[in-house]
This record gives C-alpha cells, sequence and structure tokens, in this order.
C-alpha cells in the first residue's frame, strides 16, 4: 500500500468537512483492521475500479451522524432519518471524488461506483480485497462533546 | 429567474437550494437524475437554469447535458455541473459537451454562487 493513499484520504476528508461541514477534523493514529465490519453506526460505502480495485467506507456513530447532517444542511433531525442516511452517501461520494483527485497524482486512474449507506453496528463489508482494511480515525467536536468518524479504505 | 437542480442526493438539492436562495434565486424544481430533469423539461422548456450533479443512476449528469445540448428548444439554458468528479479527464468531458460552469464538490456557497453567475453572464453573451 502506497503511503501515499493514507495522505490522500487526509487532505480529502479535511479539506471536505472544512468546506462543506465547516468542521475541523483531526486524524489519530491509522491503525490495520483485524476484521471487515464497519466501524461505525451509519457507514457509507463506496467501491472503486481501474488501476488498483478497492472499497472505502466513512463510518459515524448516530449521534455523530445526526450532528453532521445538521451542520450540513441546518436542519435537525429526530434520528438516523432517510434524510440523514442521504448526507452520509452523499459526503461518502464527495471524498470519493476529493481522494480520487490525490490519488491520480500518484499515477492512479479510478473510477468510483455509487455509494450505499448501511446503519448498523458491525455490519460486514465486502471490502473486494485481499489485503488488509486501514482505519483512519478522526475526532471532531459535536456540539456536547467530541465525536470520532472512521475512513476505512483498502487497495489492491 | 426559474432553475432546474438535478441531483440524486437530496442532500445536495438542499445545499444548492440553500445557496440560490442566497442570490434570491426561489424558483427551484428539483429532478433525482438526468431521466427525469429530461421529462421535466420537455414538458416545460421555460428554464433559465439548470445545476446539475454528474454521477446519478438511470441517466448522469454527462448524459443529460449532452441530450440538453442536443435540443434546440434547451441548448442555451444555462448548465452548471456541480460533481465530486474532479479528475481531468471528467472536466474535459464537460466542456466538450457543452458545460457553461463546472464546479468540484466540495464548494463553498460563494464558489458556487460565482459559478453560477459566471454561467449565466457566458450564455447571455452568446445569445
Amino acid at each position: 500500500m502506497d503511503a501515499g493513499f493514507v495522505n490522500a484520504y487526509l487532505a480529502a476528508a479535511q479539506n471536505v468537512f472544512k468546506t462543506m461541514v465547516q468542521l475541523d477534523v483531526v486524524m489519530g493514529k491509522p491503525v490495520l483492521k483485524k476484521d471487515k465490519h464497519t466501524s461505525g453506526e451509519v457507514t457509507g460505502v463506496i467501491g472503486f475500479a481501474g488501476d488498483k480495485k478497492g472499497t472505502f467506507s466513512l463510518s459515524f456513530s448516530k449521534k455523530g451522524a445526526i450532528f453532521i447532517y445538521k451542520k450540513m444542511v441546518d436542519e435537525d433531525a429526530p434520528g438516523v432519518t432517510s434524510d440523514v442516511v442521504d448526507a452520509i452517501g452523499e459526503l461518502t461520494n464527495i471524498i470519493s471524488g476529493q481522494t480520487r483527485v490525490h490519488i491520480e497524482k500518484l499515477g492512479y486512474k479510478l473510477s468510483a461506483a455509487l455509494p450505499t449507506v448501511v446503519v448498523g453496528q458491525n455490519v460486514e463489508i465486502n471490502f473486494i480485497t485481499k489485503v488488509p482494511v486501514i482505519s483512519l480515525p478522526f475526532a471532531f467536536q459535536a456540539g456536547s462533546g467530541p465525536e470520532h468518524l472512521f475512513l476505512d479504505f483498502s487497495f489492491e | 429567474m426559474k432553475t432546474l437542480v438535478v441531483d440524486d442526493f437530496a442532500t445536495m438539492r438542499k445545499i444548492v437550494k440553500n445557496v440560490l436562495r442566497q442570490i434570491d434565486i426561489t424558483n427551484v424544481t428539483e429532478a433525482e437524475n438526468g431521466r427525469q430533469a429530461l421529462d421535466i423539461l420537455k414538458k416545460d422548456g421555460d428554464f433559465e437554469l439548470i445545476v446539475s450533479d454528474w454521477i446519478m443512476p438511470e441517466m448522469t449528469g454527462i448524459e443529460f447535458l449532452k441530450a440538453c445540448k442536443d435540443d434546440d428548444s434547451v441548448k442555451k439554458i444555462p448548465f452548471v455541473m456541480v460533481t465530486a468528479e474532479a479528475q481531468k479527464d471528467s472536466v474535459i468531458e464537460a466542456i466538450k459537451g457543452g458545460v457553461d460552469n463546472y464546479i468540484v464538490k466540495p464548494f463553498t456557497p460563494d464558489k458556487l454562487q460565482e459559478a453560477i453567475q459566471k454561467a449565466v453572464a457566458r450564455s447571455r453573451s452568446q445569445q
């Protein structure tokens, strides 16, 4: 795995959250996941093909996802509604697009599928690849306290 | 200004509508994909602006753009592509397709407003 991939996701995530959500996200220590389950409770998933194949997911707690939705459209949601699910899907799509721009600079052309969103804990995701999944944890302030999101990806 | 906003994500349609409202564009019709947008245009071609996503099910934004630019009744409507597709090939394809302006997500409200205003001005200068 090219270390540039981590940097691509870091740059894309920080730019997208700053621009679309007006939120600073701070990356913690990357980890190699021991399983292929969702890291949070509301998770956007998108597949890639092209010079590399792989999968990327963007995962929040329910509270984090609701907070992000409110920040994006300035509307409250009573829970993880279809609107919240839609917002996480779109964020997944935007981060995917930005990341592909950075990865293109590394010499790889990728195309992406439409994102899907799964709601639930420990949902198994088919990451397609046989190599380990890298998880990038990010912290952010969500009103009453700190929250986390996870960018998980695997390319080969 | 009568505007058609096309995006499969309701969240993005809301964000675009919020930005349009800031520049006094409130007469907005929404579509979830290019096919639905074309159907709307066939029934009512009286739109003055189209703001469309690229990656959508059924009919993508680039297919929708090309269909619009091939149709004499709607080809003069300024077309702004708002998309996560920022790769060089995508930008070139949209320009070749006749897009009036192109903005990459993520964007600030100012950037989207500027892109829309430039597209409208450019379109008017060509008429």
